[in-house]
């Protein structure tokens, strides 16, 4: 909006600045032009040249030279000679009319030499006593004949033109400004809507003379939440339908697991027997973390999980997803310990605890999930003043460059084609995503003795510094 | 077994899938209960409640003719009986969390028999403390309802921390209760810094339960993480 002001001030700059110009450049032209007619004396120094060009001859006749021949044909004009004292006319020219008389009053030589005879604009001028008048073709000048100004007048008019220009310029400006801000009045709801329109839904009045425009944006914005509120409602929709899935899938996988389970545990049955149902049980638990993540993931991707935050302490947290994770694992083949120095026991931050809680116990399983063979895992907690670093890393088989480098890389699973699913699970993508959104970050490498390390950095920032003793 | 008076709990399951039901009742009877009832729908449950009046309620959330939260609130009123929630729908845990619901616990479908049990036996324990008698561990037998260690002739009396610990670890045997979980049951809400108030006080549960308090066999150590009671099977 300021921009468009900022616009708007700079073109009624212009406008005045114009003004100003236009008026020199007409001027310029004015004098130009004039310049040229002014060096012709409208025919006045004509007449006296004419009569210097009239020659006495001996016998006391009067010629016109050939130099004044040249005048009359260059004004297309004719010339009579009036007598001092007698006003009879003593020479003109071949062509004079016949209309025009050959004797003068006084009052009628003031007269014609002021304007014209028969029509005829004249000038006049002195020829010793006597009189040269021209008179010109009809339509060659026109005569001011009562060309009297007093000098009140004349010193007054700077004044007079300083205050028309003044004036002129006073109404410009105020008819530019009622003009500019009916014009500010009608694009600033527009401009105004135009800038929104990423944001939100847009509704400008369609009136003023940018009433079309202002119905355009309305239909753009009305386009736009259209197709936002479609791709939401898909969204929605992929999400309840995994959710669906995920929920339907649960209760047979119970009786899967369950039974599979009972069949281990029963001694009647045969050893190998129970050996299958132990490799059913541990398949049926996959299934249940992956249904578990694919749920969770897509609820995260389309910010349909909600995030309740509340302090939490990270010691008690991790503690209890150890405590959780081990408590699953009754035969002990991962055990895990936890570490923390006496400044982190007391770092506190804003977080879910329940996402928290999962992404801790993701990375735990995944240890579990790549080492059947058993290992120990060690959760390390670091606290520096604005973030939290939790090191979780197990002494197992790890992770090979190229792995990492793949895990690194690999597009989001629900862009890319889903080949990284099988084995590196949905798991560390959750990790990321549940640290994304308390404004962490996910570091995934080879741990001190070879295994797999996660580093989950947490944001302390936001958090309220609450410690508790 | 030395809770062998809760198995004689009665217990309704309310699940609407019958092989699932099935299941559920066949993992409770080979644990020794002995007094399962099934229902599959709200109207069976409310019916069953009001006939054979059961001390514990196990109930899926989803039913054909309502959900299981609402059932929960009409069997509350009936009698004050714990209730275990079973969910097929990983979101419900939000609504779990915090039990703002009054159930006692919930169990989060497809589930190991085992956390099933573990979560069943937990519950019952809590609810039905005071007939809770005669814990044996490996070198005693613990009394809640008269917060006494019996060894031998021996009656040592617990003071009331030692007995809230040992019931937040007895509740949750064989399993690890978190150093901060045992701070909160001890000190309440807020519970940081209790550390070492803590470790005092399970040594002096030791000194009182073990054969050779520097070699406990019940209440054992995990290290960095809590403790867990271990009992006499």
């Amino acid at each position: 909006m300021k921009k468009t002001l900022r616009l708007i001030k700079r073109f009624l700059l212009l406008v005045i600045i114009i003004i100003p110009v236009l008026f020199a450049l007409n001027l310029a032209l004015f004098v130009t032009f004039t310049w040229r007619e002014r060096s012709g004396n409208g025919g006045w120094e004509a007449a006296r040249e004419l009569g210097r060009e009239l020659i006495t001859d001996d016998d006391g006749n009067l010629h016109l030279s050939q130099t004044g021949e040249q005048i009359l044909t260059e004004y297309h004009a004719w010339g009579i000679l009036v007598e001092d004292g007698t006003g009879d006319v003593i020479w003109h020219s071949g062509n004079l009319p016949e209309e025009i008389p050959l004797h003068y009053s006084a009052a009628e030589i003031s007269w014609y030499t002021r304007g014209y005879i028969e029509d005829y604009p004249t000038t006049a001028g002195a020829r010793g006593d006597d009189l040269v008048i021209l008179g010109h073709p009809k339509d060659a000048y026109w005569k001011l004949m009562w060309n009297t100004f007093d000098y009140y007048a004349i010193a007054e008019m700077p004044k007079l033109l300083l205050s028309f220009l003044g004036m002129n310029g006073t109404l410009i400006f105020l008819l530019y400004m009622i003009l500019a801000t009916r014009i500010l009045r009608s694009v600033k709801p527009v401009v105004e809507g135009m800038e929104a329109l990423p944001a939100e839904a847009v509704y400008i009045r369609e009136r003023g003379f940018l009433a079309e425009v202002a119905a355009a944006v309305n239909r753009v914005s009305e386009k736009l939440r259209a197709q936002e509120r479609a791709l939401r409602k898909k969204e929605n929709a992929r999400a309840g339908w995994i959710s669906g899935v995920s929920h339907d899938i649960r209760t047979p996988l119970s009786m899967v697991m369950g039974y599979a389970a009972e069949l281990e545990e029963d001694a009647a049955l045969p050893e190998e027997a129970r050996k299958k149902a132990r490799v059913i049980r541990l398949q049926s638990q996959k299934m249940k973390n992956l249904v578990g993540d694919l749920n969770l993931a897509s609820k995260l991707e389309y910010q349909m999980q909600p995030v309740k935050k509340e302090t939490l302490n990270l010691t008690a947290l991790l503690r209890q997803a150890a405590a959780d994770f081990m408590n699953l694992d009754p035969e002990g083949r991962y055990p895990v310990s936890f570490r923390c120095d006496e400044k982190a026991k007391k770092c506190t931050l804003q977080g879910d605890r329940g996402l928290l809680l999962r992404a801790v116990y993701n990375v735990l399983n995944n240890s579990q999930l790549h080492n059947p063979q058993g290992c120990s895992i060690s959760i390390q907690l670091q606290a520096e003043s604005q973030t939290a670093q939790i090191r979780i890393e197990d002494d197992g088989v790890g992770i090979s460059e190229e792995q990492l480098k793949n895990l690194t890389d690999t597009p989001h699973y629900l862009m890319g084609s889903g080949s990284g699913l099988q084995r590196h699970g949905l798991g560390l993508l959750i990790v990321r995503q549940i640290a994304a959104v308390h404004g962490g970050q996910v570091r995934i490498g080879h741990g001190s003795s070879g295994g797999f390390l996660v580093e989950i950095i947490l944001d302390l920032s936001d958090s309220v510094s609450d410690i508790r003793i | 077994m030395e809770y062998d008076y809760l198995k004689q709990k009665k217990i309704l399951l309310v699940d609407d899938e019958a092989q699932l039901r099935d299941m559920v009742v066949s993992i409770l009877t080979q644990e020794g209960y002995t007094r399962v009832r099934t229902a599959g729908s709200v109207q069976e449950a409310l019916e069953a409640a009001e006939e054979w009046k059961p001390e514990f309620a196990v109930l899926d959330v989803m039913l054909p003719d309502g959900d299981g939260f609402a059932l929960l609130e009409k069997l509350r009123k009936m009698a004050d009986i714990p209730v275990l929630f079973l969910t097929a729908r990983g979101e419900d845990e939000d609504k779990f969390r915090g039990f703002g619901l009054g159930a006692d616990d919930y169990v989060v479908k497809p589930f190991l028999p085992k956390e099933l049990l573990f979560r069943i036996a937990a519950v019952l324990r809590r609810s039905y403390k005071e007939e809770t008698t005669g814990v044996r561990l490996a070198a005693c037998e613990i009394d809640f309802a008269r917060a006494e260690v019996l060894r031998g002739e021996q009656r040592l009396p617990l003071t009331a921390k030692e007995f809230e610990l040992l019931s937040v670890l007895y509740r949750n045997a064989g399993r690890i209760v978190t150093i901060d979980g045992l701070c909160e049951a001890a000190w309440g809400d807020n519970p940081y810094g209790y550390e070492n108030s803590l470790m005092a006080h399970i040594r002096r549960i030791r000194e009182k339960i073990e054969e050779n308090p520097s070699k406990p066999v019940s209440l054992l150590t995990v290290k960095g993480l809590g403790y867990k009671l271990v009992l006499r099977q």
